[in-house]
């Protein structure tokens, strides 16, 4: 009888202790962003708008023709390949243009493509492969292609490799073809913050690595620079190391919505493949959509959605891979640019379908100009 | 009260025991629990401030994540009880990706539903026909049939999608069902749910969440699970087919044919793999079939399964568990994440209180633990690291089945290898 008594006192106060503990929550929970940015309405207070451009002499310098007939080209592409309507069909682009202008001939051409998640000595495979059936130059598209480098350009100091998206330390045979992601990207969280209407505009990567994170950062600072106090949701897909982010419409069409219910009503992202998933979410709740890497608008593979993508950052893989071919081909890899930035427009943005009216145009060539001069320098970290 | 009464050591051996109090039907336990589910979210999502929890978009995620995964657990459930372990339903499952989008471009969302549970039952037929008539182990003819699902359309889609796509990893696009909603429920719930009153506008927002914009596959899963549970627990025929996962030879004995009936399981289990595909291709976010689009969403129907003691009521419960974490984590993120932890320990508590007015001190003391731990992360952290959101639904999976697995019982003859007259 005593131990029962026992036994209730101690439930007794178990519960009281718990009955306690349910006050215990923290009052800094998220009632803050309880769907109170939805203040649909006129749009941020925008920041004084930078000073119009000076009128830039495009200096077309028609350099003399290159022949490129001698060379054969080897492209080894990322996750998703040629027809991935992102940054693999945007090489797949300088390729054709390089074949067409350069006469490389196309039987001299090989493209390979990887596999998701697939094991770091297939994608060594697929470049010893091409170097050992004499390709030179030979690209690998992607940064995922960086430590297969390491191991193969000293297997074949002959061969010319480039590779875009990463720099190899090292490798005096692989030339790095790097962008500058977070220009591009802030002139698209300029665009986002003029053309949100509540103020509150989302970012979604594919995977959370430092590249995908030069996105994020560059689009951050650029929403706040027009925009002071916009709000800015952040979301990655999966966590580094995890590459399906790039390729799951499913997750990117939720992580949207979840954006858009919390009262984002401009969407930007960097997740490959997933961003067509965004993209419907967009469309589904009538708000806008950035696209990521070439003009998204014009392509097929979104055609159903075009309609809400205000403009996409341009990463221009395809001048680079161009380039590149075309430097290797006139044997001047010195006259490349260290980093294909807004200045040797190797970023950008497209004004396809015609959502960028002239003023906003105005704005952000002139923030383009800061840019390149140096007077605003963007961050690559977010 | 004499002192032997309240001495069970000096009691005669003979007594047998106090007879149990008579257990409750397992559909009452199951409506306790969803109901303590329920009571628990809406009391968080009130303590946290984050209405997220159960709010109409995070359920409608949920239900939309869950659904593949639903689908593969059942056909996982099917195959088990007939005594085949399949772990080729992710095989099956892409080639129910390829098979929706093939018929679903030409032919409508209809015939996607068909033909992807024809190409997911193609694939079963191949694993009864290795597992059961070849005896081939079970996993290595799973693991086959995963790589081949995943060569075959990758084949295939190169040769009959390249040319309408211009993309050899991607079908054009399909056309999805109509979603329906239950007319002036929906509103109603809606107005309930922006109210924000306590407890009411959380069960309305749950309650919303799974009757707008349902698609007619939606409601086709979801009859599946209580048709898997009358078929096989109701029927003469579930219960030959359970006997053959329980003790083929037995079964034998009493004249059924073992074979026919393990055949028809696996084909059965591929089919609704197969279906499970058709869901992802169907699903609204995206134009069709992709290559890789599965992302081990098999494998985790078999954790699911697993998860739920080989049963449909419970297969079910793992399916929304996934599905709510995942999709808490991809529309919220992690400050919402890490209010579930916060429920988490007022779940221990409640299970402190439970064991100690048991006085079970050992496992009270466990969960006591496990709360204060839990609380630590939670006070202490404003959001959850990304690296660990992402992969929230998996570690709530681990840590259920961790708790749990001593409760499991698994068809007493799954994955044993069985040839006919063996017993003789």
């Amino acid at each position: 009888m005593r131990r029962r008594m026992r036994g209730i006192a101690v439930s007794a106060i178990a519960l009281t202790s718990v009955l306690s503990m349910a006050a215990c929550a923290k009052d800094t929970g998220g009632s803050s962003n309880a769907g109170s940015g939805n203040t649909a309405g006129d749009g941020c207070t925008l920041a004084a708008a930078p000073p119009a451009a000076p009128a830039t002499s495009s200096s077309d310098d028609a350099s003399a023709k290159v022949d490129g007939s001698a060379l054969k080209v080897g492209l080894a592409y990322d996750i998703g390949g040629r027809g991935d309507a992102s940054f693999n069909d945007s090489a797949a682009a300088g390729l054709d243009k390089a074949v067409a202008e350069l006469g490389v001939k196309k039987e001299n051409v090989k493209e390979l493509t990887a596999a998701p998640n697939e094991a770091e000595d297939a994608k060594q495979t697929r470049l010893r492969q091409l170097a050992g059936e004499g390709f030179s130059p030979i690209i690998g598209v992607g940064f995922a292609y960086a430590e297969s480098f390491k191991v193969i350009a000293p297997e074949f100091p002959d061969t010319k490799f480039g590779i875009v998206d990463a720099t190899v330390e090292g490798a005096p045979n692989v030339t790095p073809l790097v962008f500058a992601e977070e220009q591009g990207s802030f002139l698209a969280g300029v665009i986002a913050a003029y053309q949100s209407k509540s103020c509150h505009v989302g970012f979604i990567g594919g995977v959370e690595t430092p590249l995908i994170g030069k996105f994020q950062a560059g689009f951050d600072q650029g929403a706040k620079k027009a925009a002071p106090e916009i709000q800015i949701e952040d979301k990655y897909l999966t966590p580094a190391g995890d590459f399906s982010g790039f390729q799951d419409p499913a997750k990117g069409q939720e992580a949207a919505k979840g954006q858009i219910d919390s009262g984002a009503d401009v969407l930007y992202h960097a997740a490959g493949a997933s961003g067509k998933g965004v993209f419907s979410a967009a469309k589904e709740a009538d708000v806008k959509a950035i696209g990521v890497d070439s003009d998204q608008y014009n392509q097929e593979t979104v055609s159903n959605e075009k309609d809400v993508i205000v403009s996409s950052m341009l990463k221009r893989v395809d001048v680079a891979v161009f380039d590149y071919i075309e430097a290797v081909a006139a044997n001047n890899l010195s006259s490349l640019p260290a980093v294909f930035d807004l200045k040797v427009d190797g970023v950008g943005y497209s004004t396809s379908g015609g959502k960028i009216d002239d003023k906003l145009k105005t704005v952000l060539e002139g923030y383009k100009a800061q840019i390149i001069s140096g007077e605003i320098t963007v961050s690559a970290t977010p | 009260m004499s002192t032997t009464s309240t001495n069970p050591s000096t009691a005669p051996l003979t007594v047998p025991p106090a007879k149990r109090k008579r257990k409750l039907p397992g559909w009452s336990t199951a409506m306790i629990g969803v109901a303590g589910a329920i009571v628990l979210l809406s009391t968080t999502s009130y303590l946290t401030g984050f209405p997220q929890l159960t709010s109409t978009g995070t359920w409608q995620t949920a239900l939309r994540l869950a659904l593949p995964i639903l689908l593969a657990g059942l056909g996982g459930l099917w195959a088990e009880r007939a005594g085949v372990v399949n772990i080729g339903l992710e095989g099956m499952m892409i080639m129910g990706t390829w098979g929706a989008a093939w018929a679903g471009y030409q032919w409508g969302p209809w015939a996607a539903l068909v033909s992807a549970a024809v190409f997911g039952a193609l694939g079963g037929l191949l694993h009864a026909i290795a597992t059961v008539t070849f005896g081939v182990n079970h996993i290595v003819s799973g693991v086959a049939i995963n790589l081949l699902g995943a060569g075959l359309t990758k084949y295939l889609s190169t040769l009959i999608f390249y040319p309408l796509s211009n993309n050899p990893r991607e079908s054009p696009a399909v056309p999805k069902f109509d979603t329906y909603s239950a007319a002036g429920l929906s509103d109603w719930l809606g107005d309930l749910e922006a109210q924000q009153r306590v407890g009411i506008s959380d069960v309305a927002g749950i309650l919303r969440g799974i009757t707008t914009g349902v698609s007619p596959l939606t409601m086709i899963a979801i009859v599946l699970v209580p048709a898997t549970f009358l078929v096989l627990w109701r029927t003469r025929f579930g219960l030959r087919l359970r006997s053959c996962g329980e003790n083929p030879v037995a079964a034998e004995s009493l004249g059924v044919n073992v074979y026919l009936y393990k055949y028809t399981a696996v084909i059965i289990s591929g089919a609704l793999a197969g279906i499970g595909g058709a869901a992802l291709v169907l699903n609204p976010g995206q134009p069709g079939y992709l290559e890789g689009q599965t992302g081990g969403r098999g494998y985790i129907g078999l954790a699911a399964m697993i998860f739920g003691n080989w049963r449909p009521g419970g297969l079910l419960g793992g399916a929304a568990l996934f599905g709510y974490v995942d999709g808490l984590q991809l529309r919220s993120g992690g400050k919402t994440v890490l209010a579930l932890f916060y429920g988490a320990v007022l779940l221990l508590a409640v299970i402190v209180v439970v064991q100690l007015v048991r006085k079970k001190w050992f496992s009270a003391a466990f969960a006591i633990v496990g709360a204060a731990i839990l609380y630590f992360v939670y006070f202490s952290l404003d959001e959850l690291p990304s690296e660990l959101t992402a992969y929230a639904p998996h570690l709530v999976t681990l840590v259920v089945l961790a708790v749990a697995s001593q409760r499991l019982r698994a068809p007493a003859a799954d994955g044993v290898i069985y040839r006919r007259g063996q017993g003789d």
